[in-house]
């Protein structure tokens, strides 16, 4: 038997009148399958909706399609109207018959009007319903990483009631928050205790993640902590991985902040200079500090903040003459144009120029050799303590994990993708989340956000401990599928696995939690066995052979 | 099916740019047929070539800027699709058959508009020429 | 009466990003906005895609304002401001004056039959912008003849779902919400104020924002006085930021004045960009790339122009000095883009008395503990978005959707403790 199906046209309340209804009703009443068709002038409103009901509950209609507005804020409406008439919702096509057609066009457009309706009509006659279901996710959280950003979430996941664990490679909490500690005066040993005093949180140190599979609400990571390889279940993992610097002198090998061995101290990384200024029992207080940033990497807000905090601590503290040498200050940070002057009427120099100084170190002072732009001249200057250009880079960690979990980093090697529909703090994966430095910023207000952010994110999607999805929307046919892994590999959100179904066949199932519904699977499937409900081959093929047909 | 343009929308960026394009009344060739799509990359060699058979002239698959994709990828694929398309119209010697690939962001009405007059106007001059 | 109802005042991009974040997450949002249509000062931003998208996140704020207005757990009350604020977390009352809309955006269809019969001319009720959303039909009071003494029910007898009605009366509304996140964003600086740089004056001196407008607009950069097109273009940074009035960084100018400038050259390759700046703000995810693919194609000049004249041609005469050649130069544009920066809202004021917030000295909104954070002084009361500090596109989403976290946070704690702390009058 024939599906039938319900046309509802719509004049937009007697306003589209290029097109005429009469003779199109007409037309649209002779396509196979279509038992009615009515007409409204103002469908989307209640009176509209509640008569389409009634048309299709009487007239026992099996797929609807409404030739009206564009469905993109009308289709959730239409859809609902389906339900309550106890149709499934996803039995309905929309053919855009105002701003696609009468109002994109001069003169008649009944012709191109009833091809759009017939085009909705061939898709949907083979329409298939998708109900939806409600699945189970696991409520942990894994966060990955040590330092300010991973202990913080850590804290807040577990405040708002879910169980997570801090995984750490080094065997210590904290030891790659030195220097935003000391900057940002955040006291990370009370941080530290206080996690290790929550029940809720549960701490691996000198533990590696070695594999992830699975999907969100549903991950299996393997962790080999302590010569020993653990495995357990999360529902959602937060990277947390932090970032490393290195100074950006001209030297080989490549120098860490936390390396001393050059030119007897005199150059030294923000972080050291930290330490002088706490230190009780200096040798030596420098009488003349330069300090050099934003000449290699444009990404200098921490080093900006970071000099300018120091220039004046060391101002107040030893009296030094400070200069600073950079070619822009960067000051998009709340606050930070605020200390900039506050550095320049403390007497601290700023020079900037294009091309970075030459730096030359020895018998204990720094050479510096820079042109002013604003004197226009050459300068030199010597000084005792150079605080050295630091690049911000991502650590071995943030590299590792990417491949493990096969997610994007931007062309810097952070996370993430430069997709802007990703930020601030999800991947291309759900459940997949960045927090903190290894998203490249160290911005201390940034940071918080992004915490504060992932907490929402993570608390939505876990706490229930259910999610309900669309059921099997795209399911690839196991009794066509040859296990090629091209969908795999190529989907975009990572939610297709293989899995066995019985003791000689693999399959690819695609989660319904992960699915994103784009389609990319299903058209790149060489078997066409994936079947995307809405957009199949088929209903895509229908409504072009809608067109232009007599 | 003669003188139609198939114009595959991706449901983020090309279909509310054509809605935008309505709303502002602007000038748009009425031999445009809009399929809308989840993502561009849904969009298969298949698809287009169906088109052709059923006597498209010229097809236009329309998806987010280059990197700006909501599923990352898509876009790359379908332009990939839409020159392999050509390219295999020419081999069977239908070469003025054109498959175009176009990046749009949702609130771009004038550069839907633009390309599909583009098109219009160049099966016009094509039709024109022989 | 407790409540986990939200109530989110300001619906641009912080506020939508609020609201859906905790629509999503199952509670019910008031989401209100003194204008018609939804979406702030971003919902107007132009794509400034080249040959690859130059993350400006303008179509970002186009989703997120699309999937607020369908959302079911978002109720939309535009037109409407907060008259008084009372309770405390977890209970406060909140009473709503809503405008007179004279046409209701929940029966108005964008017919368009209203605009034919319309005798006025101009017309005095017409569709709104393009990206308007609710894309409900406007009522110009100074425009209708009813309005002026006539009698005149056109409309309202074309219109076929009854949206018309002339007697409404500002319309009060109470609510009762657990919690209040403030969205307002912010207004942009009145170039005026720089009277030697001729914004106001000289047709051809644009700020950021208009030009963004009609790019949204026309697709196109069309010339403000309708002769060629513009092919020697000029930025000029830091206006209204970084002075003595305003002891910040905007934050975004840096940013979409290179953003708009390689949007120009892309589309006239033979155009001439300079950009005169004071330190070019080039930090940000993805950015230094966009940076060095331009640094030699635009022309920058560290030195801010004072002053702006017009020569008898109409071009614009900018005297500047170059500081990197320490000498006073004069070039010729034939536009000039001030960048303009984000200053705090004209209504921050009278709403900070209304709310029982504390401004900061900056005028914007000030927060309880560290910067950038959500907290105000009233337990129940969030900032999100350029309301609190200037912010660009995504750092206003990341706010908006930290400020939902935060009002989960206390409204799970508050349910739990069952008591509230500060009370607002």
């Amino acid at each position: 038997m024939e599906t039938k199906i319900g046309v509802f046209l719509c004049n937009c309340g007697g306003g589209i009148k290029n097109i005429d209804f009469d003779a199109a009703r007409e037309k649209v009443a002779k396509i196979p399958g279509v038992t009615c068709v009515n007409l409204s002038s103002n469908l989307c409103l209640e009176e509209g909706k509640e008569k389409m009901l009634s048309c299709i509950k009487d007239e026992n209609i099996e797929r609807v399609v409404v030739a009206a507005c564009s469905p993109e804020f009308q289709e959730h409406i239409f859809r609902q109207v389906l339900e309550n008439a106890g149709l499934n919702g996803h039995l309905f096509s929309m053919a855009n018959i105002r701003e696609q057609c009468s109002w994109a066009h001069e003169g008649d457009v009944t012709v191109k009007a009833v091809e759009l309706i017939k085009m909705a009509v061939n898709r949907a006659r083979l329409l298939q319903p998708v109900e939806k279901k409600e699945l189970s996710v696991n409520r942990e959280v894994l966060v990955v990483g040590g330092g300010f950003s991973a202990i913080n979430a850590a804290l807040q996941l577990s405040q708002v009631g879910l169980r997570t664990t801090l995984l750490e490679k080094e065997a210590v909490l904290g030891a790659g928050t030195g220097e935003l500690g000391n900057l940002y005066g955040s006291d990370t040993s009370s941080m530290i205790s206080a996690v290790e005093g929550d029940e809720n949180i549960e701490v691996l140190t000198s533990a590696r993640m070695t594999a992830t599979e699975g999907k969100i609400g549903d991950f299996t990571v393997r962790i080999r902590k302590d010569g020993e390889e653990i495995s357990h279940k999360y529902g959602a993992i937060v990277l947390a991985t932090g970032y490393q610097t290195e100074l950006a002198l001209d030297s080989e090998p490549k120098l860490r902040a936390e390396d001393e061995a050059i030119s007897g101290g005199n150059i030294v990384s923000q972080e050291k200079l930290c330490r002088m200024l706490e230190n009780p029992s200096l040798e030596r207080e420098p009488k003349t500090i330069g300090f050099m940033f934003d000449f290699s990497d444009e990404n200098s807000r921490f080093p900006t903040l970071a000099t300018l905090n120091n220039a004046l601590a060391a101002k107040q503290k030893w009296g030094s003459e400070i200069y600073v040498f950079c070619k822009n200050v960067k000051v998009d940070g709340e606050g930070v144009e605020g200390l900039y002057r506050e550095a320049r009427d403390c007497g601290v120099v700023f020079l900037k120029s294009e091309a970075p100084p030459r730096i030359t170190a020895e018998d204990g002072r720094v050479e510096i050799e820079a042109k002013d732009v604003l004197l226009g001249e050459d300068m030199i200057l010597a000084c005792d303590l150079l605080v050295a250009e630091e690049l911000l880079l991502p650590t071995e960690g943030t590299e590792v994990l990417s491949s493990l979990l096969n997610i994007r980093r931007d062309s810097k090697g952070f996370y993430q993708d430069e997709n802007v529909h990703l930020y601030p703090i999800a991947s291309e994966r759900k459940g997949i989340f960045f927090i903190g430095g290894c998203r490249g910023d160290l911005d201390l207000g940034r940071v918080l956000t992004d915490i504060s952010s992932v907490v929402i994110r993570v608390h939505g999607l876990l706490s229930s401990g259910k999610i309900v999805v669309d059921s099997e929307r795209v399911k690839a046919n196991p009794q066509k599928c040859v296990a090629c892994l091209t969908c795999i590999r190529v989907c975009p959100h990572g939610a297709i696995q293989l899995v066995r179904v019985d003791s000689d066949k693999e399959v690819a199932e695609i989660s319904d939690l992960a699915c994103d519904a784009c389609g990319i699977c299903a058209a790149i499937c060489p078997a066409k066995a994936i079947n995307f409900e809405g957009y199949t081959d088929e209903q895509i093929v229908a409504q072009i052979e809608a067109i232009g047909a007599p | 099916m003669s003188k139609e343009i198939v114009a595959f929308c991706c449901e983020h960026s090309a279909y509310p740019a054509a809605d935008l394009a309505g709303k502002l009344r602007l000038d748009c060739p009425e031999n445009l047929r809009v399929i809308r799509v989840p993502c561009a990359g849904r969009v298969d060699v298949i698809h287009i070539l169906k088109a052709f058979e059923r006597g498209a002239t010229a097809v236009l698959v329309l998806g987010c800027e280059d990197g700006a994709c909501r599923h990352i990828t898509g876009n790359t694929r379908a332009k990939e699709r839409a020159k392999y398309s050509e390219m295999l119209l020419k081999e069977v010697g239908m070469d003025n058959r054109t498959v175009d690939m176009l990046n749009l962001a949702p609130n771009e009405p004038h550069k839907f508009v633009r390309a599909a007059n583009k098109i219009t106007k160049r099966i016009k001059e094509s039709e024109e020429a022989r | 009466m407790e409540s986990k109802n939200v109530l989110v005042v300001g619906s641009g991009i912080s506020g939508v990003a609020s609201a859906l974040e905790l629509a999503n997450a199952g509670i019910s949002v008031y989401l209100i906005e003194k204008e018609a249509a939804v979406g702030g000062h971003a919902a107007s931003f132009c794509c400034k895609a080249t040959d690859i998208c130059s993350k400006c996140s303008a179509c970002v704020v186009f989703d997120k304002i699309k999937e607020a207005v369908i959302h079911p757990q978002i109720k939309l009350l535009t037109n409407s401001t907060i008259k008084k604020l009372s309770g405390e977390l977890g209970d406060f009352r909140v009473e709503l004056t809503q405008q007179p809309r004279y046409v209701d955006e929940e029966r108005c269809i964008a017919c368009g039959l209203c605009t034919e019969v319309c005798p006025a001319d101009p017309k005095a009720i017409y569709p709104p912008f393009a990206e308007a959303t609710p894309f409900s039909y406007i009522l110009d009071e100074g425009r209708c003849l009813r309005f002026k003494g006539e009698k005149c029910d056109l409309c309202r007898g074309s219109c076929p779902t009854k949206a018309i009605g002339f007697e409404l009366k500002p319309r009060e509304q109470e609510l009762n919400v657990g919690a209040v996140i403030v969205a307002t964003g912010f207004d942009v600086f009145d170039a005026r104020e720089k009277g030697s740089l001729g914004y106001g004056r000289y047709p051809n001196v644009l700020t950021g924002i208009d030009l963004e407008q009609i790019f949204t607009r026309e697709g196109y950069l069309r010339p403000p006085t309708n002769g060629k097109e513009p092919q020697n273009i000029a930025f000029i940074q830091c206006v209204g930021s970084r002075d003595e009035g305003h002891g910040y960084c905007s934050q975004v100018c840096c940013k979409y004045a290179m953003k708009l400038a390689g949007l120009i050259k892309y589309q006239s390759p033979g155009a001439q960009v300079t950009i005169f700046y004071i330190d070019l703000q080039t930090a940000g995810k993805g950015f230094a790339q966009f940076y060095e693919k331009y640094k030699e194609s635009i022309r920058f000049v560290r030195g801010v122009p004072v002053e702006i004249l017009q020569t008898s041609s109409g071009e614009l005469e900018v005297r500047f000095e170059d500081i990197a050649q320490g000498k006073v130069c004069r070039d010729i544009f034939d536009l000039v883009v001030l960048s303009v920066g984000i200053s705090p809202g004209k209504n921050s004021w009278g709403l900070a008395k209304i709310l029982g917030i504390n401004l900061a000295d900056g005028g914007f909104f000030d927060v309880k503990d560290s910067p950038g954070s959500n907290e105000t002084n009233v337990d129940g009361v969030f900032l999100a978005g350029a309301c609190q500090g200037p912010k660009d596109i995504p750092d206003s989403i990341a706010h908006g959707i930290a400020a939902a976290s935060k009002v989960i946070q206390v409204l799970s704690e508050f349910a739990s403790r069952g008591q509230g702390n500060q009370r607002v009058h």
